[in-house]
């Protein structure tokens, strides 16, 4: 497998998007003298260097169908009658959070700049391993592969915020790691099950995401398995009553940290759900579809009312996103193609528009170390770049029309009506009342109103790197506001094949006893799901 | 000529690794008192016959010797191999250590080449008292060893409660083989399954037979409730000596302990073994992880999560069978990198003075010995089970053959066992980069031979997780087909 792992890796594949960044992680093993500066430099510069390849590979080998684009598959691990397949691959789901990636991760950089004081080579090496974990999870097309990334991405952050993040760190960290990894355990369980299951019935093991998506099992063991696999991905997104661990990690964590915990390493449970628990499991999703809808929205007006009353602006935008997620969640459940493409878009959105905030409120820490609202008021008039950032990025936050988050709301929720979901698209939009309420209420503790303390008159506005940093997130912010179609339109054709098998399953009773369904290729559909790379013509094959 | 003396050629061609071996102890010893000039190469003249060794067995022949006393299989080269690497380890790391405590003498590497000897016999023997002798053979040199700091109270101690216990142990097993020899009219493995398969002897006799032999094996593994020296032995025994006894006896205990379960469970005796090794795994897990979560002393926590890292390997033993060998093997060599590397690097960042080995005392030198640094969290990262290390790949096979035999609950149970000693693990990584520094090292000097070991170790472990392809295609072409 060496030679050919190798040729992928120096080929333009996803692979190389993968593991790039681990490559660049290795000369900083030997750059632990080299000055500060110098590190900075390399790390922007790698970072840099990795949205091109990403926006590179996208030009030149995105399917126009929008379906998965994979590298060729490599055997990772075979033993008699078990193989693990190393599969990789890029669809409409992944591509967008795969992008989102690539577009923060400089963002980090800049946005780290000041705020991280010591070991650069160290934090570096952790962001760039951490990358490598996020990507990996995201564009895994084996269960096993997926999850030995899933666990990749744990013990970077553990060391970001425990090294560089605040008072607490260490608690923060540890709670972080532990909740994580216990319900990422379960699922390892259930992956090997699943596993299991596949090899009794065709004598040969299988972790193969395609081949998985065959299996039809009964229900009760349907929701166990769901269970597992739900637990996992809830407590990362992580949803109400799994939720304790984030506001500590998000208020401890250094900036750069909180900006890649907010903007992608929550996406991953919510990908997981529309990836991994939805699709393999239809009928334990269905059965416990309520369940998970009220805790969405318990999760979005919980976490909006909690956030109206933090005296801390990092505290605020820590529950604003469990309030966020609430309703991604509830889109993703909805089960609707219109809420599924805003849940999908409403991940980058918030992405956006909370690193955008996160960075703005590390921006002030790093001026005058506090975050509190006490301690600001009126500092529009000493910091007017500020004050514009801020005040667009919460816009953006708040779902005003013509800016990011208007349009994944406004999907989601008419989406979720479509589906049925009166009642809890009501309370819903309620919440988006109270995010409006606690953001505006953001702006005015902070920025407007009269200049309430001396020390901050002398306030530094941003400086260039500042501005380089929130300028991408605003753009994007912008763009997405006006012109949605051009990001919704490459991930529908995914989303519509997974949610027309998703129904197609759930349609057909599940039988008293493990089978084995048709493939759930949709090639057979009419569709090419499996591109070679090496294939003269990667089209859609009738 | 007597046919007593007339040792055909094939037979001892077939032992020529232990020979090596022996001999190259028995030269160090005799250097070391006509010689002592040459003291500095005897650790490397010790490391050179271990791969001579490692070189002759790969060569070696399949086939029983000596009338069926010992074989040699693919089995027990692999087996074999994995003891050698920790010999090479242990090895590597002793110059140093050895220095500083101004101990450096022949008598180290030659009884460290004794045990390996005794350890290889050990797992190519299929005779109960062949297996006696070769347990004695190595645990006498394991108990010397223990004492090897002689003028440190704690090492004396270590020694002397490993031998009482050891002795004790040995008389359980010589008891067994009696009752066994007794109850069965054989002390070889095979004739034992074949009165068993027949229905001689009684019942109740040869449990207990059966039962005092595994005590000694469960000893060796220090599995819970046998498990009381560990932490007494490994904290008071000199560093990279620990590194050796931590890995190397338990790689050929385990080999035993599986032929005996695999042999009693199939025979009309056997039907509550697999309840029993459940038993040990589930209480050796738990208790293991849970011990090792109050230590404050780095060489008991890792003691303790030894025990736990045994009672995980006895999770194949429950369904047990010809698949059970894959994944103990993998299981043995993952162990063997990670837990003899964070040995290899506790020796070097400990004063060798040092009773007390507090994981406090590591505060921040992962940014003051960066290379050591690294390599203790990989190896803290694998004893923890999170990919992509070896210790993961080594979870993943005990956790899929539980689940493959129906024993999920054996699975679960490990998944709770593995969060808690995420929690012991996790705190050595705390320690080295998430607090100042507030202790400057003094009698600490990372050697060279250290340093190459503890990056072999973190550096294998790390490539077997990322690649387990290498190490899973030579087990399976090693092991027989289950």
């Amino acid at each position: 497998m060496g030679g050919s792992f190798l040729s992928l890796l120096l080929g333009d594949t996803v692979t190389r998007l993968v593991f790039f960044p681990t490559l660049a992680a290795v000369p900083l093993l030997f750059m632990g003298k080299a000055k500060p500066i110098a590190v900075k430099l390399y790390a922007l510069a790698v970072s840099l260097v990795e949205i091109g390849l990403m926006l590179a590979w996208t030009a030149a080998h995105w399917d126009a169908a929008g379906l998965v684009v994979k590298d060729p598959v490599l055997p990772w691990l075979e033993m008699p009658s078990l193989s693990i397949v190393y599969e990789v691959g890029i669809d409409g789901i992944s591509l967008p959070l795969v992008l989102l990636t690539g577009l923060l991760l400089p963002v980090v950089v800049l946005g780290s700049w000041k705020g991280v004081d010591r070991h650069w080579t160290g934090f570096t090496t952790a962001l760039l391993l951490l990358t490598t974990g996020i990507l990996g999870a995201l564009v895994a097309l084996d269960l096993l592969v997926f999850y030995v990334f899933w666990e990749v991405m744990l013990i970077p952050m553990y060391l970001i915020i425990g090294i560089w993040g605040g008072e607490r760190r260490i608690y923060a960290a540890v709670k972080f790691f532990l909740f994580t990894m216990a319900g990422s355990l379960l699922m390892l369980i259930g992956i090997l099950w699943l596993g299991w299951t596949y090899g009794r019935l065709t004598g040969l093991w299988s972790f193969r995401y395609q081949d998985l998506l065959r299996l039809d099992l009964p229900v009760e063991q349907q929701l166990w398995l769901f269970g597992a696999f739900a637990l996992a991905f809830a407590i990362k997104v992580p949803m109400f009553p799994f939720h304790t661990w984030l506001p500590d990690a998000h208020v401890e964590a250094p900036t750069g940290g909180s900006v890649i915990l907010a903007g992608i390493l929550l996406k991953l449970g919510t990908y997981g759900f529309l990836r991994f628990a939805l699709p393999l499991f239809p009928h334990a999703a269905d059965r416990l579809a309520p369940w998970l809808l009220g805790l969405a929205v318990i999760g979005i007006v919980y976490g909006a009312l909690v956030a109206w009353v933090q005296p801390d602006m990092k505290k605020l935008v820590a529950y604003s996103s469990i309030a966020h997620l609430g309703f991604v969640m509830l889109g993703i459940l909805a089960c609707d193609l219109i809420a599924w493409q805003g849940a999908l878009i409403q991940m980058v959105n918030h992405g956006l528009s909370t690193g955008a905030l996160f960075l703005l409120v590390g921006m002030l820490y790093d001026r005058r170390h506090t975050k509190k609202f006490e301690d600001f008021g009126g500092i529009a008039k000493v910091v007017p770049w500020f004050a514009f950032f801020l005040v667009f990025s919460t816009l953006a936050s708040v779902g005003l029309p013509a800016l990011n988050g208007f349009v994944g709301e406004f999907l989601i929720l008419v989406g979720a009506w479509r589906a049925g979901l009166h009642l809890l698209v009501a309370i819903s939009t309620f919440g988006v009342v109270l995010a409006a309420i606690y953001l505006l209420h953001l702006l005015q503790k902070t920025i407007w109103g009269p200049l309430t303390r001396e020390e901050n008159r002398g306030l530094r506005d941003l400086d260039v790197r500042e501005v380089l940093a929130l300028l991408p997130l605003c753009v994007f912010m912008l763009w997405i506001g006006v012109a949605p179609k051009t990001f919704l339109e490459p991930s529908r054709p995914a989303l519509e094949a997974v949610l027309a098998d998703y129904r197609a399953r759930l349609a057909q009773p599940a039988p008293a006893a493990p089978g084995l369904g048709a493939s759930r290729n949709p090639a057979e559909a009419g569709r090419s799901f499996l591109v070679d790379l090496d294939a003269p013509d990667r089209g859609v094959q009738p | 000529m007597n046919p007593l003396f007339a040792v055909p050629t094939a037979d001892l061609a077939s032992l020529a690794p232990e020979l090596l071996l022996t001999a190259a102890a028995t030269v160090l010893l005799l250097l070391e008192a006509f010689a002592p000039a040459l003291r500095r190469a005897f650790v490397p003249a010790g490391l050179a016959a271990t791969i001579g060794a490692a070189w002759l067995l790969t060569g070696s022949d399949s086939g029983p010797a000596f009338h069926g006393l010992v074989e040699s299989s693919p089995l027990t080269r692999a087996f074999s191999l994995t003891v050698l690497l920790a010999t090479a380890l242990g090895l590597l790391a002793a110059p140093g250590y050895l220095r500083r405590a101004r101990l450096l003498a022949g008598e180290y590497p030659a009884l460290i080449l004794w045990c390996a000897a005794g350890l290889l016999i050990l797992i190519r023997s299929t005779e109960l008292l062949t297996l006696f002798l070769a347990l004695e053979l190595f645990s006498v040199a394991l108990y010397a060893l223990a004492a090897f700091h002689r003028r440190s109270a704690r090492s004396a101690e270590a020694g002397l409660k490993y031998f009482l216990m050891g002795a004790f142990v040995s008389s359980f097993l010589l008891y067994g083989v009696a009752l066994l020899f007794g109850e069965t009219g054989s002390t070889r493995l095979d004739g034992i399954a074949a009165a068993l398969a027949a229905g001689n002897g009684s019942p109740g006799l040869l449990l207990l037979g059966s039962l005092l032999v595994a005590t000694a094996f469960a000893f060796k593994l220090s599995l819970v409730p046998f498990h009381a020296w560990a932490p007494d032995v490994y904290q008071g025994a000199p560093s990279p000596f620990v590194a050796f006894l931590s890995v190397a006896p338990k790689v050929a205990s385990a080999v035993v302990l599986v032929r005996l379960v695999t042999l009693f469970a199939d025979s009309p005796i056997g039907g509550r073994w697999p309840d029993v090794i459940a038993l040990l795994a589930v209480v050796s897990m738990l208790a293991g992880n849970l011990f090792a979560l109050v230590q404050r002393d780095i060489k008991r926590m890792l003691a303790y999560s030894g025990v736990a890292h045994m009672g995980y390997l006895m999770i194949p033993l429950a369904s047990p069978g010809n698949a059970a060998w894959r994944p103990v093997l993998v299981y043995l060599v993952a162990y063997a990198l990670m837990n003899a590397g964070a040995f290899v690097v506790v020796s070097m960042l400990y004063p060798s003075s040092d009773d007390q080995h507090p994981i406090a005392g590591l505060s921040g030198w992962g940014y003051r010995f960066p290379a050591l640094g690294i390599c203790l969290t990989v190896c803290m990262v694998s004893l923890g089970g999170i990919p992509p290390t070896a210790g993961f790949i080594g979870k993943y096979l005990v956790f899929l053959h539980a689940i493959q035999h129906q024993q999920l609950y054996l699975a679960l149970v490990g998944i709770a066992a593995s969060l808690i000693s995420v929690v012991v693990y996790l705190r050595v990584v705390y320690m080295l980069y998430m607090k100042p520094e507030i202790a400057a090292p003094q009698d600490v000097a990372p050697d060279f031979g250290g340093q190459v070991a503890a990056v072999v170790a973190a550096a294998g472990s790390l490539l077997l997780g990322l690649w387990p392809a290498l190490l899973i295609d030579w087990a399976v072409a090693s092991l027989p087909v289950g």
